[in-house]
């Protein structure tokens, strides 16, 4: 146990610790909001995370960057970015909103039973999986460097990166942007009185089918930016990127109380934190055990998650 | 209802019978006899078993060309077990159940050597690994275990040496993925470093954020780390290091050693130390090289040791044994005078007369160093 390390470079740790988060909790708001409205686990949504990560890399390759250049500068440098990021966002709700299509809204119509559903989301995640180990020949990929990395200032020991910076600040905006489209638009409105009861909602006229590819292409498009900033702050994916960060902020989501907006937010920041933290007192390889058990712990005191459980009480 | 039933039952019985009156495994085999590879061909690893596999491949061609009519079916019987033993686990006993499979290159990984080699023993085929490097492997293989390199009891002190060779006052921090060879591979280094190593962690094969582990190494004070592991995930913990602004001494072992991994992490590659107990097939003979790659085959890392350890068996073949036992028998007493190295195995099955060589990496490409005979030093 190295106490020491976490007192000394505590500042540098919680702000890596931050950036990480930020991810867990763009990707965990996808979890977040499928639950809510339908009380159901899309673990495809790991997926929908992968094949953002393949498409802001094709995008890179379309706009004539490769993987040799130096970084590019300027307004050519975020023109660049901004285009894989609307490409990442765009390819994952679109991934997000056909598997509600293919895989669920004719089970759901002919009033499968959950457990199906579940079979279901699992078969997708697992076709989606193989189809892209088959596409890369299993080999992972790099995302060429197109914004130069920086340590912008130090504070208290902690190096501060250009990209981390923008990682934190980017996912805080569309978060915040989320929040106000679940609250104050025509949309949001609808998705939180399904949550809230579904029957009734139908009988007041909401279009329930709209309102659920809504859902699913706000929690598509979450998952494309996270897909994004991932690529941009680690530079490589492959076709199992999915798995370790799907299951992270699955348990962010959890932790935070699944079906909660707050809760996803809150619990994404927690798990990077704490992940950061553990792996530098009792080493990396504790860090799932670790962060596990005082998951267990918290579900123990508050089953519902920190923030308990469900979309209605996100409002602010 | 009760056609379908009985159809069933039908089908059920036959298949049973067919089961039943199946050949009991190690029967003697009636078609071809088959040359096998075992290695990672797809997942994340599959770069090296590739490497490896063409080896086989262009060593069977090369036999078949100048022994025209032998016994010996052309294709090679490929055995992807991803690297990882939880695949190896059930597909050996299929592997030696194949009566026609009467030897077998690989398996390329240490851990899915651990559960393939007591299968492969119980049906007496013989094996020669070019890459699994775990010094432990003999006694799960026992009689038919081969080992076509040197264990990581040569390569540990190898990466060591290399290391120091580059600063005499090195600290090193030591950091493996938790695999098999990753662990056994960091305990050899460890031992020849003793009083050098100022810290250690572990990050298991799936980590991507590194951020905690640079932490730990940065307040080490280190000025070398070696990392113990494979080479997707070498690349994304040294393009994190760099990034960070360390500019320490990378090493790791052959793991790493693969083009792969300077594709992947491209400027923060440069100056890696890598060790393998390989001989590049380039260096080994620049003529076969030509004409392997004239075939439509890469040669890579560990191609020089397959292309050797599939000779072996070919050359057992041709002196007449046709089933595993006395295949077997004949390359644990013959010997072959292959490309790498006279392949000569001891009663462990351990080659004698090999090296260990080291490379760096210099504008993209793997270039031996000077000294890169390492176990001469």
């Amino acid at each position: 146990m190295d106490f020491a390390l976490l007192h000394d470079a505590f500042w540098g740790l919680t702000f890596d610790g931050l950036a990480l988060g930020a991810i867990y909790a763009l990707i965990s708001l996808g979890y977040t909001l499928v639950y809510g409205v339908l009380r159901l686990i899309n673990f495809a949504h790991s997926e929908v995370f992968m094949i953002g990560t393949f498409s802001a890399l094709v995008a890179s390759g379309i706009m004539g960057v490769k993987v040799e250049d130096d970084p590019r500068t300027g307004w050519n440098m975020i023109f660049t970015l901004l285009i894989c990021l609307v490409a990442a966002m765009l390819a994952s709700g679109i991934t997000a909103v056909l598997v509600e299509i293919v895989a669920y809204r004719r089970l759901r119509q002919r009033g499968a039973t959950k457990l199906a559903t579940l079979i279901s989301a699992i078969g997708v995640s697992i076709s989606l999986v193989e189809l892209f180990r088959i596409i890369t020949d299993s080999l992972p990929r790099e995302f060429p460097r197109i914004m130069d990395k920086t340590f912008l200032f130090s504070y208290a020991g902690a190096d501060i990166r250009n990209d981390k910076v923008i990682v934190i600040i980017a996912a805080g905006l569309m978060m915040f942007a989320l929040e106000r489209f679940i609250s104050k638009s025509r949309y949001g409105k609808g998705i939180r009185a399904v949550s809230m009861d579904e029957n009734t909602a139908t009988l007041m006229g909401v279009n329930i089918n709209k309102v659920i590819t809504v859902t699913f292409l706000a929690g598509g498009l979450m998952a494309g930016a996270a897909a994004f900033f991932y690529i941009l702050v680690y530079e490589n994916t492959s076709f199992k990127v999915g798995f370790f960060l799907g299951i992270s902020a699955f348990t962010a989501a959890v932790l935070g109380g699944i079906g909660n907006l707050k809760g996803a937010l809150f619990g994404g920041f927690v798990l990077g934190i704490l992940e950061t933290y553990t792996s530098a007192v009792f080493g990396t390889a504790w860090k799932a055990v670790i962060s596990f058990l005082i998951l267990v712990l918290v579900l123990l005191i508050k089953p519902t998650g920190l923030f308990g459980e469900s979309i209605q009480q996100a409002r602010v | 209802m009760k056609k379908i039933i009985s159809a069933i039952a039908t089908v059920a019985l036959v298949v049973g019978t067919a089961v039943a009156v199946a050949p009991a495994a190690n029967a003697a085999c009636s078609g071809k006899l088959k040359i096998a590879y075992q290695g990672p061909l797809t997942g994340p690893e599959a770069a090296l078993g590739i490497n490896e596999l063409n080896g086989v491949k262009f060593a069977l061609k090369k036999f078949l060309d100048a022994n025209k009519g032998a016994n010996v079916d052309p294709t090679v019987y490929e055995v992807d077990d991803q690297g990882d033993p939880a695949v190896a686990g059930p597909i050996a006993p299929k592997v030696a159940a194949e009566e026609c499979v009467v030897a077998l290159v690989g398996p390329a990984y240490s851990g899915a050597s651990k559960v393939s080699l007591p299968v492969y023993l119980s049906a007496g085929l013989p094996i020669i690994t070019p890459s699994a490097t775990n010094p432990t492997l003999p006694s799960f293989g026992k009689s038919i275990f081969h080992r076509a390199v040197l264990t990581d009891d040569y390569q540990g002190p190898a990466a060591a040496r290399l290391i120091v060779s580059k600063n005499k006052n090195a600290k090193v921090f030591l950091v493996n993925d938790a695999s098999d060879y990753a662990v056994g591979l960091q305990k050899t280094v460890d031992i020849t470093l003793a009083g050098r190593v100022v810290g250690k962690d572990v990050t298991p094969t799936g980590t991507t954020d590194f951020t905690a582990t640079i932490a730990k190494i940065k307040k080490s004070k280190a000025t070398a780390v070696f990392y113990s592991g494979y080479f997707s995930q070498a690349a994304v913990f040294v393009k994190q290091l760099r990034d960070s602004g360390s500019k320490i001494i990378f090493a790791s072992g052959d793991g790493t050693l693969d083009d792969q991994f300077i594709k992947l992490a491209r400027k923060a590659a440069e100056g890696a130390l890598l060790t393998a107990p390989a001989v590049p097939f380039e260096t080994a003979s620049p003529k076969l090289a030509k004409e392997m790659v004239a075939a439509g085959w890469k040669p890579g890392v560990y191609t020089t040791e397959s292309f050797d350890a599939a000779n072996f068996f070919l050359d057992a073949i041709k002196a007449g044994n046709t089933d595993r036992a006395s295949i077997n028998k004949y390359v644990s007493t013959k010997s072959h005078k292959g490309l790498s190295k006279t392949l000569k195995f001891d009663a462990d099955g351990e080659v004698s007369g090999a090296d260990v060589n080291g490379f760096i990496v210099k504008n993209g490409k793997l270039v031996p160093v000077s000294n890169h005979r390492l176990r001469l030093l």
